[in-house]
């Protein structure tokens, strides 16, 4: 099947996600860490309260573990089902199971563990056993001098190339989680944000999970105004946000109501020096999934309308429901768009990405 | 295009499975009547193996929100990926958008063999 379907062109894809359980970080606790999990079977707050929202839960019907783990939980079959089949060239780990450390709100220290467990196991069981895949750093963002730390540790990691944030109800741009930021950019991290499990709604849950996926856009967009409005990129000009798991077309009439306010509101935020249009387009991206069905036509209305041909970045979310195939997720778009979108636009994003291969 | 693509006993009612009518992969699903249908393995959003999906219900149109009435047992196809709801005894037609729907076989019997034809 592999060879039949294998994608033409280099594909980066932005949001993979391993499942790291409880069993999995265990040999990566110290106590009393593990023995809380152990004795007590602690885990993480986590109360998604609607039944089903695929076929088979949160994840695709068909990306079970064969032996009955669950869906991401094994680096074979990960290999069998999405790398090799599609063929990746670069594939970008974003960490999934139980919600972030940096969502939890309270109990930071087990947080910090938590993350530095997550860290080790990630870079062991799934960077140094295949060259296509890349990391996230997680960290306790709760506690930015811990993050700072867990950062300065596993953040030089050839393969490690984002810190990673919830997107639930703490908007990032706030001044005291710079030190993050600052540590990112040392040692050249993208900030990527995605949101997790807790609620993303203004701190709740909508009464239906169709409202909750229908307004991710409107939780993506608090955090990068909360960005670009706190100075976040005036401060640290190399930064670079990846916004992942929210689509691409909310983004050309985000940047246009955001330029508008800054025209008439600047002088609240005036350590902020360009458009905010400018600003998304030298320093934001933002991922395909999850993609709405649009014509060639519509598709390339949108990436007019944003000014940038770099903004958009393909990602697929395996093994989620709402994965997006990279055969079928787009329409045609042309060579060079496609190229771009695919591959180009995540490489230039991510500098420790590997280069681009003469022969592509 | 024909073909015998399994005994009727390989398929229990409430089931489904994959086969093949030529080089086509195919979804046959078998209703809690008994009866049998044949669909293109392949969702039409996003070419997801169909055969991989649930057989299930579906929750009823309403006018009363916070009303739930599960009608159709057996006779839904949810893709395993986005879960859209294909209604298997009315043509593999979306529930949301009945012009779109999957495409379909005829499903004949040879004594016990389940004989699975393109349409003409």
């Amino acid at each position: 099947m592999a060879a039949s379907k294998q994608q033409k062109r280099p594909i980066i894809d932005m949001d993979i996600h391993e499942r790291a359980t409880y069993n999995d970080l265990l040999p990566y606790l110290d106590n009393p860490w593990k023995r809380y999990i152990t004795d007590s079977n602690w885990v993480q707050e986590k109360h998604l309260p609607y039944p089903i929202p695929g076929a088979a839960g949160l994840d695709r019907a068909d990306a079970k573990v064969p032996d009955g783990r669950p869906a991401g939980n094994d680096l074979s079959f990960m290999q069998q089902q999405l790398l090799d089949d599609v063929g990746h060239e670069a594939g970008i780990l974003t960490g999934a199971g139980d919600p972030s450390p940096s969502s939890m709100n309270g109990w930071y220290e087990m947080a910090v563990a938590l993350a530095t467990a997550y860290n080790d196991w990630v870079i062991e069981n799934w960077l140094e056993k295949d060259d296509r895949l890349y990391g996230s750093v997680h960290v306790a963002a709760q506690n930015p001098e811990s993050a700072v730390r867990e950062i300065e540790r596993v953040g030089s990691h050839p393969k490690m190339v984002q810190v990673l944030l919830p997107i639930d109800n703490r908007p990032w741009g706030d001044p005291y989680y710079h030190p993050i930021f600052e540590a990112a950019e040392r040692y050249n991290l993208v900030i990527g944000m995605h949101h997790q499990e807790p609620p993303n709604y203004f701190g709740n849950f909508p009464r239906y999970f169709v409202e909750w996926h229908s307004v991710m856009p409107n939780t993506h967009m608090i955090q990068i105004s909360s960005m670009i409005f706190n100075g976040v990129f005036e401060k640290y000009p190399n930064l670079k946000l990846a916004m992942i798991e929210a689509g691409f077309t909310y983004i050309p009439a985000f940047i246009r109501k955001m330029d508008q306010q800054y025209k008439e509101l600047r002088h609240e935020v005036p350590w902020v020096k360009r458009m905010p249009s400018d600003i998304v387009k030298d320093h934001v991206r933002v991922t395909t999934q999850p993609v709405d069905e649009l014509t060639r036509d519509e598709f390339l209305k949108f990436i007019d309308l944003m000014g940038s041909d770099e903004i958009v970045c393909f990602s697929t979310d395996y093994p989620h429901w709402d994965y997006d195939s990279p055969f079928r997720a787009l329409p045609p778009l042309g060579e060079e768009l496609e190229k771009k979108i695919f591959a180009e636009n995540a490489r230039k994003l991510y500098p420790k990405l590997p280069e681009r291969k003469a022969t592509q | 295009m024909k073909e015998v693509v399994c005994k009727k006993e390989d398929l229990s009612p409430g089931n489904i499975m994959s086969a093949n009518v030529g080089p086509i992969p195919i979804v046959l699903c078998r209703t809690p009547d008994g009866e049998f249908y044949a669909y293109t393995n392949k969702c039409i959003h996003q070419g997801a193996p169909m055969s991989e999906g649930v057989l299930c219900g579906a929750s009823a149109p309403t006018d009363t929100p916070g009303e739930y009435r599960y009608e159709k047992e057996g006779e839904i196809l949810r893709c395993p990926w986005h879960g859209m709801e294909f209604d298997i005894k009315n043509e593999g037609r979306m529930l949301v958008d009945s012009n779109r729907k999957l495409g379909n076989f005829n499903v004949s019997f040879d004594g016990n063999d389940v004989v699975v034809s393109t349409k003409k």
